[in-house]
């Protein structure tokens, strides 16, 4: 199952990009205009959205000539290429996305062609699903965790290495007593936002040298 | 492969020439016509990769030049484009690629390194600090003679002494100068464990293009060079960097750590670096130090990661560990054949006698240098990747113990196993034991070449 | 605007085949799917987080309306995306080094591929058919592929010593707490800032 690696989907989507030469710049430069200054982190529609690991888009202006002998053509059009790396299933992601950040997603996807615009989820999912291709082979490094069990993966792991180090040497009783409070703060946190980049460590975690 | 004519190569880069004092001579072009003339006397005094057979001389030189140097030569303005980019930027210039910030950072650096005045490095080195003098003056009067550089500054560096015979060890106590690698066609004799690794486990010498350039590499293709060909081949590139050592801060840190870590000081020691303060190999020798392995050449440096891969006899980030990866990596460690890099230099300033109290004011650490045929493929990337970072070593962002800019944070784990006196301990507020206080990249050409550079002959295409 | 977004470099790459290489292409993609050991050597180059091929045969580029001009293409075309910890030279000399047969067998398919070894006349390819990356997102920018199999450790020890926490004497825990220090001793790197890109 190509699309599929283990619980990870790997989607492909080639958007055509909408060619009129009335247009001022023309739609695939509007494009790259909002993807320039479109967030990476937290605000970024597939951080507020849930199940995107990674994704990425690509402007597809031409394929590239390789030089003689090589064949050398060109396309009609230019696509708007998206890659994500998501969790789970696809309707849920897609109508997921839609919901999430209709207002961006119409900004780009108004420039392609036959877009239907944010109103109505299931016509979304036909335009994305329109527009998809098959994955020929998806390699995940890990392909058995989803987004939240990654996030808060990472977050006990920094937890417990500060724990660690501050109670190298502690003496039984408290050792367990504090890690006992230390479980039970970290269980009590809330999975951390996706892409967010504060490196602030939340924990107090008790020992020696606090 | 061809032939390695040593006459043409300059011994600095061939062979750590064992001359336990040196001084480093920084030099300044006024004019080049006149910069050109004093290469020209320089060139009969160059010490090459000749074979000392009929002993040791008293003194050695040799030459190198930063791009500013090359530029301030005249050479052609496409020879000089066609140098690498993190040549011609300078090292100052990389200093964020390098990680050399904050307690590193250029501001902090000896006044010679602040105005990119330096052109030129002399090396030096001699049997006797009567020797080195004698030959010191005589350079001197032949830049007096042909006022073709001005010396900016010079750095003097001996091994630390020991009785009155030179030693290998450096200010934190530790010996050093193993693991140098072996070459195709330069070393006459190969020890286990500083060449590549071989499928069947044993040790084969790298190609020869890892160092000089115009041969072979490990990527099987001629390295990528300057222009032209002639002034490239049998030349190498030089990183220098004065490291200063925060000996007082060094001690204080491992004494009070040792309090906690039942292994004792001198296993702590060992397992910041991977050896014993003696240099016998944790990996061959977990629990105490083995003067017999030592003074083994096929043993010294004969081992491997594979038996290890917890880190429980040599930690996963040690710096011995992190700098030269063997097998550690996988794939019969052919992931690391093209990140080796040949170090060469001495201590600095007083010695550090273990009885007597040592301050971080003091001037002394070591005068590190980098010999390889690309500085950004080679020493950039283990500067970078292995001591500033660890992913590769899977340890994320915690840096080298002992080089690693810590700035008071980051850690260093020491993976363990069940043994009372080697549990897993961490070692956390890491202080900087080293700072930068300069250094430059420079082009250490051929006899070949340098004839070309004093005769203005060097022709692009 | 950046193939770059933390500590992941988004490659994306596009070669021309011939359509009846393809079919082989395809094969070779069947059999790395279903013979899993074949993927070993990719696993252990542990930089990879996520990578992906696609084939686009000359005809199927979406065609969704009238007012779109169809395609007239001869060649097919291989997708290639990369989602790799380190730096772009590190990854291709990486590959180049240990993985060159693999790469051969996947590309040489593709127009004027020179062959993966020596890896400057790779590079030069690469940088022919690689497109820029106009937005990159990722929800782990301080963590490596390395850094995300060590924190699932991490967090499967974790939560096997908490369920204990509670219920033990203090000299069990501690013994047990002993046990959990060295499943993970070897995966508490920090997660932060990626060096600087040269």
């Amino acid at each position: 199952m190509p699309n599929q690696n283990g619980s990870i989907y790997g989607l492909s989507i080639l958007s055509p990009i909408i060619d009129d030469p009335s247009v001022n710049p023309s739609h695939d430069l509007q494009i790259r205009e909002i993807l320039a200054t479109l967030s990476t982190g937290a605000e970024s529609p597939f951080a507020i959205a849930p199940g995107t690991h990674m994704a990425r888009f690509v402007v597809l202006d031409d394929v590239i000539f390789v030089g003689y002998p090589s064949v050398e053509e060109h396309l009609q059009s230019k696509y708007l290429i998206l890659e994500s790396n998501l969790d789970g299933d696809l309707d849920t992601y897609l109508r997921g996305l839609i919901a999430a950040a209709p207002q961006q997603l119409d900004a780009i996807y108004n420039h392609c062609v036959g877009y239907p615009g944010s109103s109505n989820p299931r016509a979304f999912v036909d335009y994305m699903k329109s527009c998809q291709l098959e994955t020929t082979f998806l390699f995940a490094a890990v392909n058995d965790k989803s987004l939240p069990e990654t996030l808060r993966a990472l977050q006990t792991q920094r937890a417990v290495s500060d724990f660690i180090v501050t109670h190298q040497g502690t003496e039984p009783a408290r050792l367990q007593s504090e890690f006992a409070q230390f479980a039970a703060k970290l269980k009590s946190l809330p999975i951390p936002k996706p892409a967010s980049t504060t490196m602030h460590r939340e924990l107090k975690i008790g020992g020696r040298n606090e | 492969m061809s032939k390695l004519n040593e006459t043409d190569i300059q011994g600095f880069v061939l062979r750590g020439y064992n001359l336990p004092f040196a001084r480093y001579v920084f030099l300044h072009f006024e004019d080049a016509a006149r910069a050109r003339k004093l290469i020209g006397s320089l060139l009969p005094l160059i010490t090459t990769g000749q074979r000392w057979d009929n002993g040791k001389p008293q003194s050695t030189v040799n030459i190198a030049f930063t791009h500013r140097g090359l530029c301030a030569l005249e050479l052609p303005e496409a020879t000089l484009l066609s140098f690498p980019v993190e040549f011609q930027q300078g090292m100052k210039h990389r200093a964020g690629i390098l990680g050399d910030t904050g307690h590193n950072a250029p501001e902090q650096w000896d006044e010679l390194w602040h105005h990119n005045r330096v052109h030129a490095w002399l090396g030096v080195n001699a049997q006797s600090p009567e020797a080195l003098e004698a030959r010191c003056a005589a350079l001197r009067s032949l830049l007096t003679e042909t006022s073709g550089a001005t010396i900016l500054a010079s750095q003097d560096a001996a091994a630390v002494m020991e009785n009155g015979k030179p030693t290998s060890r450096e200010h934190f106590g530790y010996t050093d100068g193993f693991g140098n690698p072996d070459y195709l066609g330069i070393s006459r004799s190969t020890q286990p464990g500083q060449g590549k690794l071989m499928p069947d486990g044993t040790w084969a010498p790298l190609a020869t293009g890892e160092l000089l350039l115009g041969y072979a590499d490990e990527a099987g293709e001629l390295p990528v060079s300057p222009l032209p060909y002639l002034l490239a081949n049998n030349g190498s590139f030089m990183v220098y960097r004065k490291l200063h050592q925060n000996v007082a801060t060094f001690r204080k840190y491992l004494n009070d750590l040792s309090t906690q870590y039942s292994g004792g000081k001198e296993k702590l020691a060992a397992k910041f670096i991977g050896r014993w303060r003696d240099g016998t190999p944790l990996e061959l020798s977990p629990d105490h130090p083995a003067p017999s392995i030592v003074e083994d050449p096929n043993r010294n440096t004969n081992f491997t990661y594979g038996a290890d891969p917890e880190g429980t006899s040599c930690p996963i980030g040690a710096h011995i560990r992190r700098t030269h990866p063997r097998d550690a990596f996988g794939f019969n460690g052919k992931l690391i054949d093209r990140r080796r890099i040949t170090r060469r230099g001495l201590p600095y300033g007083p010695p550090a006698l273990e009885d007597q109290p040592a301050s971080d004011a003091d001037d002394r650490g070591i005068i590190f240098m980098v010999l390889n045929a690309s500085i950004s493929r080679q020493f950039e990337f283990v500067q970078q990747q292995w001591i500033e970072y660890g992913n590769d070593a899977r340890q994320g962002n915690d840096k080298d113990m002992l080089l690693g800019n810590h700035g008071g944070h980051g850690k260093f784990v020491i993976q363990g196993d069940t043994t009372e006196t080697n549990p897993p301990f961490v070692c956390a507020h890491l202080p900087n034991f080293v700072e930068l206080r300069g250094g430059d990249y420079f082009f250490l050409p051929s006899i070949t070449a340098l004839g070309m550079i004093a005769m203005g002959l060097v022709d692009p295409r | 605007m950046s193939n770059i977004n933390g500590k992941v470099y988004a490659m994306s790459a596009v070669t021309p085949m011939k359509p009846w290489k393809t079919i082989i292409v395809r094969a070779i993609f069947f059999l790395l799917w279903n013979l899993k050991f074949l993927q070993k050597d990719l696993r252990d180059l542990s930089f990879i987080e996520f990578a992906r091929w696609v084939i686009v045969p000359a005809g199927k580029f979406p065609h969704l309306a009238a007012s779109q001009k169809q395609e007239n293409l001869k060649n097919d075309y291989m997708f290639f995306f990369s989602n790799f910890n380190g730096t772009w030279n590190q990854y291709i000399d990486a590959f180049s080094a240990v993985l060159a047969s693999g790469l051969n067998l996947v590309w040489r398919w593709s127009d004027k591929f020179p062959g993966s070894v020596p890896v400057t006349p790779f590079k030069q390819y690469i940088d022919r058919v690689q497109f820029t990356t106009d937005y990159y997102y990722t929800s782990y920018p301080h963590a490596t592929a390395n850094d995300l199999k060590s924190a699932h450790i991490v967090q499967a020890s974790f939560d096997s010593l908490a369920a204990q926490a509670e219920t033990s004497s203090p000299e069990q825990f501690a013994a047990a707490y002993r046990k959990f220090v060295l499943e993970v001793q070897a995966h508490l790197g920090d997660t932060g800032q990626a060096p600087i890109v040269f």
